[in-house]
C-alpha cells in the first residue's frame, strides 16, 4: 500500500467562544447596541502533523480536553480544518452511540436502517441486512422494540454491530469499549481483529490504557491539542502512565494558545 | 482495498450546486427521517393521527365562532366562510409549521451532524417534507366540510392544487435553511421567527377576505408571497378557476428565489457553522 490512508498535515482547529451574552440573538443585539462583539478563538488541536498507514490500528490517548474526539470530528470529513489540511482514503465509519445518532424512540431496525442511510446505504440494501446486525448484536427477539427499553449494554453491541458491518475502510471508535461485559469485549475485539485482515484502518480513543496498547500498533499522545508523543503503543501508554504519576514532567502549553 | 472516495479537506467544492445534489443522493435517508418526523408525533399520544388535525381545527373553530356567529360574516368571496377558513389556515400552518421545523432540524441533529459526514440540508429538507405530509392529511376535513356544505368539487381544477403546494414546499426549504444557519448562531432565532411567520400568516387573509380590507391596505396583503399561496389553492381546490397572472409570479418567483437565496447563504455560512454547533 503506497498511499497512507489518513494523512494530518500541520492541522490546527480553532472553535469560536463567545465572550458575549450565551449565543443568544437577543443578547447579541444587545452587545451590538454596548458594542461589545469580541470573540475568542479557541485552539482544540493545534499545528498537528501525522499519517496512519492503510490496515493500521491507530490509537489517541490524553487527557480531558485534549483534542481526541476533535480530531476525529476532522479525520470524518465533519469539522473542517482552520489551518492545515486533511487527507481520508476510503470510507469512514464512525461507530455512534445513544445520543449521538441513535435514536432512542426509534426500534432497533428503524436505527438500523436510519444508520445505512447516514452512510449513504440504500434502504433496500440495508434491509437485507438487518437480520445479520441483529443476530451479531444478540438482539433478533428486539427487532421492533425501541431503544430507549434497551440496556447500556444491548445499546452499545448495537452500535458496534451496525457501524462494522458497513465494511468501513476506516472506523472510528470513540470510547467504545467503555460499557458492555466482558463476553461483549472479547466479541467485539474478534470481530476488530477480522476487519483489520480485512485491511480496514481502525483509530480508537479511549481512556483505557491497558486497551490502547493490547490493540494499536501505534498510539498519539495529544495534550491541549498539542502531540506529546507519538510512536510504537507500548512505549507512548507508558510515557504517558508516568506522566499522568508525575503531573509536572510533561508539561504541555496553556489551553488554547496557538 | 478499494480507495474510491477521498476526502480532502483542501479540495474545493460547489457548495450551492452540491445542495441540490445532496436531497437527490440522499433520497432514502431524506424518506426515513421524514417517516420519523412523522411518526414520531403519533407513537407516544392518545390522540393519534387527531394530533395533526387538532390544531388546524381548533384554530378554525376560534376563528369560525368570531367571524361568522359574532360579526355574522357567512361569506367570503361567495363561498362558504367555513371552506375559505379552512383553506386559508391549513396552507397558512403548513407555512408555519415548516419554516420552524426546518429552521431546527440542524440545531436539533448537532449529535450526527458532529460524528458523521451527511449533508447537513438534508435534515431540514426532510422537516420540510414532514410538515407537507401533514398539510396533506389536514386536506380531508377541508374536503369533509365541502360535502358537508354542498360545496362541489371542482373535478377539472382540483388537483392542480399540488401546484401551489409543491411551490410553497421550496420556499418553506429556502426560507428554513436561511432560518437553520441564524438558529446555530443564537439559538433564540427560532422564537422571533415564531412571532414573523405568525405575522406573515396573519396577513395573508388566511382568515378574512380581501374584500373586506379597506382598497388603501389591500396592497400590503397583495404584497405578501404567501397570500398567493393561498390564493391560488383556493382557486384551484373550490372556485375552479385558473389563478391570475400575478399569483403565478408571486408563486414562482419567491419559491425560486427563497430556495436559491437559502442553499446559497446555507452553503456558504456551514464552514462557519460547524465549529459552533
Amino acid at each position: 500500500m503506497s498511499d497512507p490512508a489518513i494523512e494530518v498535515i500541520n492541522l490546527s482547529l480553532a472553535y469560536e467562544v463567545d465572550k458575549r451574552l450565551a449565543g443568544t440573538f437577543k443578547g447579541a443585539l444587545i452587545d451590538r447596541l454596548r458594542n461589545r462583539t469580541e470573540r475568542e478563538k479557541f485552539f482544540a488541536v493545534n499545528d498537528v502533523t501525522f499519517q496512519i498507514e492503510a490496515g493500521e490500528t491507530f490509537g489517541i490517548i490524553g487527557p480531558n480536553g485534549a483534542g481526541k474526539s476533535t480530531m476525529l470530528a476532522v479525520i470524518a470529513g465533519v469539522l473542517p480544518p482552520t489551518i492545515g489540511r486533511v487527507v481520508v482514503r476510503g470510507k469512514v465509519a464512525p461507530i455512534i452511540g445513544l445520543g449521538a445518532g441513535l435514536d432512542n424512540e426509534m426500534t432497533a431496525r428503524e436505527n438500523i436502517l436510519l444508520y445505512g442511510a447516514l452512510f449513504g446505504r440504500s434502504n433496500a440494501d440495508m434491509k437485507e441486512r438487518v437480520l445479520k446486525i441483529l443476530t451479531w448484536a444478540e438482539l433478533d427477539d428486539h427487532e421492533y422494540q425501541p431503544v430507549r427499553t434497551f440496556s447500556s449494554g444491548m445499546v452499545a453491541r448495537l452500535a458496534f454491530s451496525v457501524a462494522t458491518d458497513i465494511q468501513p475502510d476506516i472506523l472510528l471508535a470513540d470510547e467504545v469499549f467503555a460499557v458492555g461485559d466482558e463476553r461483549f469485549r472479547n466479541k467485539a475485539e474478534e470481530r476488530m481483529r477480522s476487519l483489520l485482515s480485512g485491511g480496514t484502518t481502525v483509530m480508537m480513543v479511549s481512556h483505557n490504557l491497558r486497551q490502547i496498547a493490547e490493540h494499536c500498533d501505534r498510539v498519539l499522545w495529544l495534550d491541549h491539542g498539542r502531540i506529546v508523543e507519538i510512536g510504537p503503543a507500548e512505549q507512548v501508554t507508558k510515557l504517558y502512565k508516568e506522566a499522568s504519576m508525575n503531573p509536572t514532567e510533561k508539561a504541555v502549553g496553556e489551553p488554547g494558545t496557538p | 482495498m478499494t480507495t474510491t472516495t477521498v476526502y480532502d479537506s483542501a479540495e474545493q467544492r460547489l457548495p450551492f450546486l452540491t445542495t441540490f445534489k445532496h436531497f437527490w443522493e440522499y433520497r432514502d435517508l431524506i424518506k426515513l427521517l421524514t417517516v420519523k418526523k412523522v411518526t414520531a408525533r403519533y407513537k407516544r399520544s392518545v390522540l393519534g393521527v387527531w394530533w395533526t388535525l387538532l390544531n388546524p381545527i381548533l384554530t378554525t373553530l376560534i376563528y369560525f365562532v368570531v367571524f361568522e356567529k359574532l360579526f355574522g360574516r357567512d361569506s367570503a368571496d361567495e363561498f362558504p366562510y367555513l371552506i375559505y377558513l379552512i383553506s386559508g389556515i391549513i396552507v397558512a400552518g403548513f407555512f408555519s409549521e415548516a419554516v420552524i421545523a426546518c429552521g431546527s432540524a440542524i440545531v436539533g441533529s448537532r449529535g450526527i451532524l458532529q460524528r458523521m459526514q451527511v449533508p447537513p440540508e438534508v435534515f431540514s429538507f426532510a422537516a420540510a417534507i414532514a410538515a407537507a405530509v401533514n398539510f396533506v392529511i389536514s386536506v380531508v376535513p377541508l374536503v369533509a366540510a365541502m360535502v358537508l356544505l354542498g360545496v362541489e368539487i371542482p373535478w377539472n381544477t382540483v388537483f392542480l392544487a399540488v401546484i401551489p403546494a409543491a411551490f410553497l414546499l421550496l420556499l418553506v426549504t429556502g426560507l428554513g435553511l436561511i432560518v437553520a444557519s441564524a438558529a446555530v448562531f443564537f439559538y433564540d432565532v427560532i422564537d422571533f421567527v415564531k412571532v414573523l411567520t405568525q405575522l406573515i400568516s396573519l396577513g395573508s387573509a388566511s382568515f378574512f377576505s380581501l374584500s373586506w380590507v379597506s382598497e388603501r391596505y389591500q396592497p400590503i396583503i397583495k404584497a405578501n408571497p404567501l397570500f398567493h399561496y393561498i390564493d391560488m389553492f383556493r382557486k384551484f381546490f373550490y372556485r375552479g378557476e385558473m389563478p391570475d397572472a400575478l399569483n403565478w409570479m408571486m408563486v414562482v418567483g419567491s419559491a425560486v428565489l427563497a430556495l436559491g437565496l437559502g442553499a446559497y447563504v446555507f452553503s456558504r455560512s456551514w464552514k462557519n457553522l460547524v465549529v459552533r454547533l
